[in-house]
């Protein structure tokens, strides 16, 4: 066992040290340093308007930190949402081609290892660096807010972000398995890079876009009855959320605002004789359960799809 | 002829008249006499009598009377004054009057009738007269002039009497009660609380009694008789107290703890607790509840016939709630109800999602996981 383990972690090893290297992700750790601190500044001085409004929500106040934004500046929830997919990308666009052009595939491969080491190691890799670099940037505004604020979170405030930072290791875990899938389909790397490049653009840009006016054509008349209009609604909401980038919008506004009590269209029986109130953690996650699964199962499918293709492939030397 | 030897003995008789009549006068009218104006008065047992007598003095010389009332029995208190000092003699100046007081105190303790006694100065006496219209008491009064009182379980009845005590000499009268147990009764004569008096002799004290109710007594009339005793006096005073039934109903749990949980399509019983916390017997109790849409509130049983004061009674409400509601907090509103009054009480009720999704969501994953570590077992190792 150990044999056979030993030469998984050393390829981990080098992965992290060639991405902690590279340029490439200096210069994204930069960006998104930088972005999160800005998303953090701006909360910090939009938080006073905040915590004055008052409501249910006051008591999750620390949340605030990654929700709130004067609209200057996006906050860091959306920066994650944003910039997230570009990390996942820049990380994984390159992982399988770039090895074989360079030849150097062929080598590893006539080292005395399992084949399935490589790819799983250069997954593994990626995503430690992603977590780490996610679990930090999370610290740091945690760490910054409450330097700022001086109010601790309490424990159901900090369980609450810690699930929102392994959600977004998920969701950036996502669009890098869909990069390096694009790296084994595409022998070019700028051509890989670029398609994963449209697939983020398209479903964190056009998608919604498309999709509303798709559903605007096809909207009944206002006569309707409310029946139909209540499907037709759930219909369009459930288009959207085939969109990864929507689902991840939707599991995270449930858990950084613990008085989101449902997602989609609502009735109104539904809402009769509801009162505001905080929702407790488990069933906030058991109303994003459904956003969850498919995040995660989508990821996975990505990478059983990359597995495969790189298993059956033939590899020769050039 | 005949007409002036009429007139002549006329005459003679009048001239001798005249001197006849003065001297008639001067025997009559003594030189010292007393005089009072009111010789016969009509009087109630227990009020004094002030007499002013004038001794009056026509003689040529001045008279020095020793003053003396006679003829009454001792229990009678007499006082002779003149001048600010109790006196025994009087002397007058010629041709002069002078003037004492007699006071006289009726006592309590009399037969009716007239009593006769005679004020004398020296020679000269006054006979004078006292009738006593009634019969006199010797005892003590306990009396209001409103004795009777209505009112709801909850009022304090203020019932205003008074003490008369109508003994010669001064008493300190203990306030006792004999009220069923639970009711409070506080005497509070000249407005303080207290539980003794005390009213000087023929005098009368304001006693106000408050008379407070058991806090579960049944509609009814109720007698209390209060006592003033001292010691070999006393007296009763009845009291009634009419206490009208009052409606109140309690809705609650066992508990008290108004909030529940429930998963959302699921049944619930509520065990709830109906309290008749006022003192009539409610009939007829209807319960119905305010809930959100599409939820199911039935209660076992659903009403309940008869339930007395200060009694509680069961009953199990069985909630449904919608397959659809969110999870959160909704409000439902229990309400026990009778034509005289009703009761409600809010529920907050914690609804959570059912678990079924969740396992179907962490099957779908092992399902993915699964499918992984198969194209592992398949490719992995060869």
């Amino acid at each position: 066992m150990n044999r056979v383990e030993q030469p998984f972690w050393v390829i981990v090893n080098k992965e992290i040290r060639d991405h902690v290297r590279s340029w490439r992700f200096i210069i994204l750790l930069a960006i998104i340093t930088l972005t999160c601190l800005g998303a953090l500044y701006t909360s910090l001085t939009s938080m006073r308007e905040a915590i004055k409004s008052g409501g249910v929500e006051d008591t999750f106040f620390f949340l605030k930190l990654f929700t709130v934004s004067d609209g200057t500046l996006p906050s860091f929830v959306l920066f994650i949402n944003f910039l997230g997919p570009l990390l996942g990308i820049a990380l994984g666009f390159d992982a399988m081609n770039s090895e074989q052009n360079k030849g150097t595939l062929c080598r590893i491969l006539s080292q005395p290892i399992h084949r399935d080491c490589i790819i799983n190691a250069k997954f593994v890799a990626a995503l430690i660096v992603i977590t780490i670099m996610l679990f930090v940037l999370g610290f740091l505004v945690m760490g910054a807010g409450l330097i700022a604020i001086g109010i601790p979170p309490t424990p159901e405030e900090f369980a609450r972000i810690i699930s929102f930072l392994v959600l977004s290791v998920f969701y950036v875990g996502l669009w890098l398995n869909m990069a390096i899938l694009f790296s084994l389909c595409f022998r070019q790397t700028a051509t890989s890079a670029l398609a994963a490049l449209a697939i983020w653009l398209f479903f964190s840009v056009f998608y919604t876009m498309i999709v509303n006016w798709i559903a605007k054509m096809l909207m009944p008349s206002d006569m309707m009855s409310p029946y139909y209009a209540i499907g037709y609604q759930k219909i369009v909401w459930g288009i959207m959320s085939l969109n990864p980038c929507e689902l991840f919008n939707q599991a995270t506004s449930v858990l950084l605002m613990p008085s989101l009590r449902s997602l989609g269209p609502l009735m109104m029986e539904q809402v009769q004789g509801a009162i505001p109130s905080p929702l407790p953690l488990g069933q906030s996650l058991l109303v994003i359960w459904p956003q969850l699964t498919g995040l995660i199962a989508v990821t996975i499918l990505c990478f059983a799809l990359s597995y495969i293709i790189f298993m059956r492939r033939e590899i020769r030397s050039r | 002829m005949i007409m002036r030897t009429n007139y002549l003995l006329l005459l003679t008789i009048l001239l001798g008249l005249i001197p006849m009549n003065y001297t008639h006068a001067s025997d009559s009218v003594p030189s010292v006499f007393l005089y009072s104006p009111y010789t016969k008065i009509s009087v109630s047992p227990g009020t004094s009598i002030d007499y002013k007598i004038d001794l009056i003095n026509n003689s040529d010389a001045p008279v020095n009377a020793d003053l003396s009332v006679t003829g009454l029995p001792a229990s009678w208190k007499r006082e002779l004054k003149s001048g600010g000092w109790n006196i025994n003699k009087l002397a007058v100046l010629p041709n002069e009057k002078k003037d004492f007081n007699l006071k006289l105190e009726v006592p309590l303790k009399i037969n009716k009738g007239s009593y006769n006694f005679i004020v004398s100065a020296g020679d000269c006496q006054l006979p004078l007269t006292v009738t006593v219209a009634q019969q006199g008491t010797y005892q003590t009064e306990f009396i209001t002039d409103q004795p009777n009182m209505q009112g709801n379980s909850k009022s304090t009845f203020t019932f205003n009497a008074v003490l008369k005590n109508q003994t010669a000499d001064q008493q300190l009268y203990a306030l006792m009660s004999n009220a069923p147990r639970g009711w409070n009764v506080i005497f509070k004569p000249n407005y303080k609380q207290a539980t003794s008096a005390q009213v000087e002799a023929n005098a009368s004290q304001n006693v106000s009694i408050d008379v407070t109710p058991p806090a579960n007594v049944e509609a009814g009339n109720y007698k209390i008789s209060v006592r003033a005793v001292a010691g070999n006096t006393s007296a009763d005073l009845d009291l009634e107290v009419v206490v009208t039934g009052t409606y109140q109903m309690e809705l609650t749990t066992p508990r008290g703890l108004l909030s529940t949980e429930i998963t959302a399509g699921d049944v619930k019983r509520l065990e709830l607790v109906v309290r008749n916390t006022g003192s009539s017997l409610l009939k007829d109790i209807q319960l119905s509840s305010g809930k959100p849409a599409d939820w199911e509130v039935s209660f076992e049983p659903a009403k309940i016939e008869m339930l007395k004061a200060g009694e509680t009674s069961t009953v199990t409400a069985v909630m449904k709630a919608s397959k659809k509601a969110l999870p959160g907090d909704y409000v439902a509103t229990m309400e026990a109800r009778t034509p005289e009054v009703n009761a409600t009480a809010q529920f907050r009720i914690a609804v959570k999602t059912p678990m079924l999704w969740g396992w179907v969501g962490i099957l779908v994953i092992v399902v993915a996981v699964g499918g992984v570590y198969y194209l592992f077992r398949k490719y992995g190792r060869r």
